[in-house]
């Protein structure tokens, strides 16, 4: 380390105070041949006994301190938590008045069709939220209360999944189309479609989550199947908390006597979803529930699956012989998987939806395929044959697609168009007039009308300012 | 805390991680433990139930990890050593084996190659 004394002098520290007051004062004015503005500078700044020591700023190396960060660190989960919430509300958003509420009634009715409606709020909302029918990447957070365009798309999915219901038939569709054009919001629209019907309303948010091997599975024993216990927990209560009022008024009719908890027959549905939260049991609990679903007298059914390239394929676990297993011999996939088929009868009518994905999903040739073919086989035309050449078709993605129907997405009409800017204008998020040239404008720069580029191309001012 | 193979691991550690902080096994080995007792690359300690923990436990007891995987790599080199090869002598001086030039950079001989590779200690 430096010394704070000068170098050159040699007299002891403990000295420097007697011998330093009496050569400096002697020896000015004899030495004044040159110039004394140092001395005397050094003499007024000097005002301590010690004369050597160096005044001013001196270079100090190896001294950096970095101040400790004082804030909390956050706790496990909480950043996730942070990126994935769901905020419906804005205050800071105008409120728009004058817009219908969806019913059931006017979810069919084709009148409908380009106007904006309000969600039902409390319940509603609240069963979307509790099955997470909304995402974190949809821009709910910039309105004042959830709000939804109905498109000729919205109610021809709700036309289709009621008169299907109403003849105690099962609709199995699919949701197809480019990426940004609603795919998800449609399944949205489907799923309030049926809360507001009183079906038993089941959604799987994320067909990611079910195979990229970040849940807890276990082998069923005596089958060549997986369950995935926590999940199926998960799956469980959301199904209680958003149906509760339908599930409470049906009894359990059939004997359960394999299952590890005790079930009678005065349980409510409801009150077996909510009987164990214990992993171990979940699953037999969750076939047990669907069996009793199944049965004659029981609500209709609407099944939905989000992400479906992501069930279609072989997933990232590992069987204890250490090979992979195919996403359809996990349980709850393979659930989904039979219902989509038409494996699984309903007697009481059911709707299956399998919305999807552009954004976040593999490829897998043989769900193209099998949707391309489902899709010619809707329209009538010649059903595209498998190229004869490619070895790694899947037929059990060929099974579970046998015979859907196909609602492929594309841009909304510029009438639509037009009411959704009318919306977002009153929203006061987009400032300026709404005139056909302004929306058709917008609208061709959105790739003829697909609502994500929309968004995009509207906002892109408003976020230059 | 939780205990496998008498090491104690924090809860929240990925069960992939504690597996592999055993001298001699790897991401090969854990991949294949895991999956055998139905485990999910995400896993953490505190999630997996006790008998799973305790069946790892045994897993491990019987594979030739730690101090006996220590000792067979030790007694390799000790047998190059006394069989008087140059491998032997080369490890035996901390210097590189295969042939590598010793002008500059040898630091990761240096840091490996001693009788005693891998420790002598337990984890313990």
């Amino acid at each position: 380390m430096a010394s704070t004394s000068c170098w050159r002098c040699l007299a002891r520290p403990s000295q420097r105070l007697l011998l330093a007051p009496v050569s400096i004062t002697a020896s000015v004015p004899t030495s004044a041949a040159f110039s004394t503005s140092a001395q005397q500078l050094s003499r007024v700044a000097d005002t301590s006994g010690s004369k050597h020591n160096r005044a001013g700023k001196r270079l100090v190396l190896g001294r950096k301190k970095r101040s400790p960060d004082k804030t909390r660190p956050p706790l496990p989960g909480e950043r996730k938590a942070f990126r994935k919430r769901i905020q419906l509300s804005n205050d800071n958003a105008l409120e728009v008045t004058g817009l219908e509420v969806l019913s059931a009634e006017n979810a069919v009715s084709p009148d409908s069709v380009g106007k904006v409606f309000g969600l039902p709020t409390p319940d509603v909302v609240d069963q979307l939220r509790a099955c997470e029918a909304f995402k974190s990447s949809q821009n709910w957070n910039l309105f004042r209360s959830p709000h939804l365009l109905v498109r000729k798309e919205t109610v021809d999915l709700a036309k289709q999944m009621t008169d299907a219901i109403e003849k105690k038939e099962t609709l199995r569709l699919v949701v197809t189309g480019g990426r940004g054009s609603g795919k998800s919001i449609l399944g949205l629209q489907a799923l309030a479609t049926g809360f507001l019907n009183k079906w038993v309303v089941i959604n799987i948010p994320e067909g990611q989550e079910l195979t990229t091997a970040s849940t807890e599975y276990a082998s069923i024993p005596n089958s060549e199947f997986f369950s995935q216990p926590v999940y199926a927990v998960k799956l469980m209560q959301a199904i209680y908390q958003t149906n509760q009022s339908v599930l409470s008024q049906h009894k359990v009719m059939l004997d359960h006597m394999h299952l590890p908890i005790s079930v009678t027959r005065n349980m409510t549905l409801a009150g077996l979803l909510n009987a164990t939260k214990e992993p171990d049991f979940a699953w037999p609990v969750f076939q047990s529930f669907w069996k009793e679903l199944l049965l004659p007298g029981r609500p209709p059914v609407l099944f939905s699956l989000d992400g479906l390239a992501h069930i279609m394929r072989v997933s990232e676990y590992r069987s204890p012989a250490f090979e992979l297993i195919h996403s359809h011999d996990l349980a709850l996939v393979r659930m989904f998987a039979d219902a989509l088929g038409g494996k699984t009868v309903f007697p009481n009518g059911a709707a299956i939806l399998g919305i999807t994905s552009k954004g976040n999903a593999p490829i897998i040739a043989s769900m193209e395929k099998a949707i391309a073919q489902a899709a010619a086989a809707q329209k009538g035309e010649e059903v595209p044959a498998r190229d004869p050449f490619f070895r790694k078709y899947d037929e059990k993605v060929f099974d579970s697609l046998r015979g859907v129907k196909v609602l492929d997405v594309q841009g909304v009409s510029k009438t639509e168009a037009r009411a959704l800017m009318e919306y977002w204008a009153a929203s006061g998020i987009l400032r300026s007039r709404i005139d056909e040239k302004h929306v058709g404008e917008k609208w061709t720069m959105a790739g003829g009308g697909v609502v994500a580029e929309m968004e995009r191309v509207a906002f892109h001012d408003l976020r230059a300012v | 805390m939780v205990s496998i193979l008498g090491a104690n691991f924090n809860e929240r550690k990925l069960v992939k991680k504690a597996l592999e902080s055993f001298y001699g096994l790897g991401p090969q080995a854990s991949a294949r433990i895991m999956a055998k007792y139905t485990i999910h690359p995400t896993a953490r300690l505190g999630t997996i139930p006790a008998k799973t923990v305790t069946a790892l436990t045994a897993e491990l007891s019987n594979m030739t990890i730690e101090n006996d995987a220590r000792r067979i790599v030790h007694e390799n080199i000790q047998r190059l050593r006394d069989i008087g090869t140059y491998r032997g002598r080369r490890h035996a001086m901390g210097l590189p084996v295969r042939g590598q030039r010793t002008r500059n950079q040898i630091q990761t001989a240096r840091k490996l190659n001693h009788l005693e590779r891998g420790g002598t200690g337990s984890r313990f």
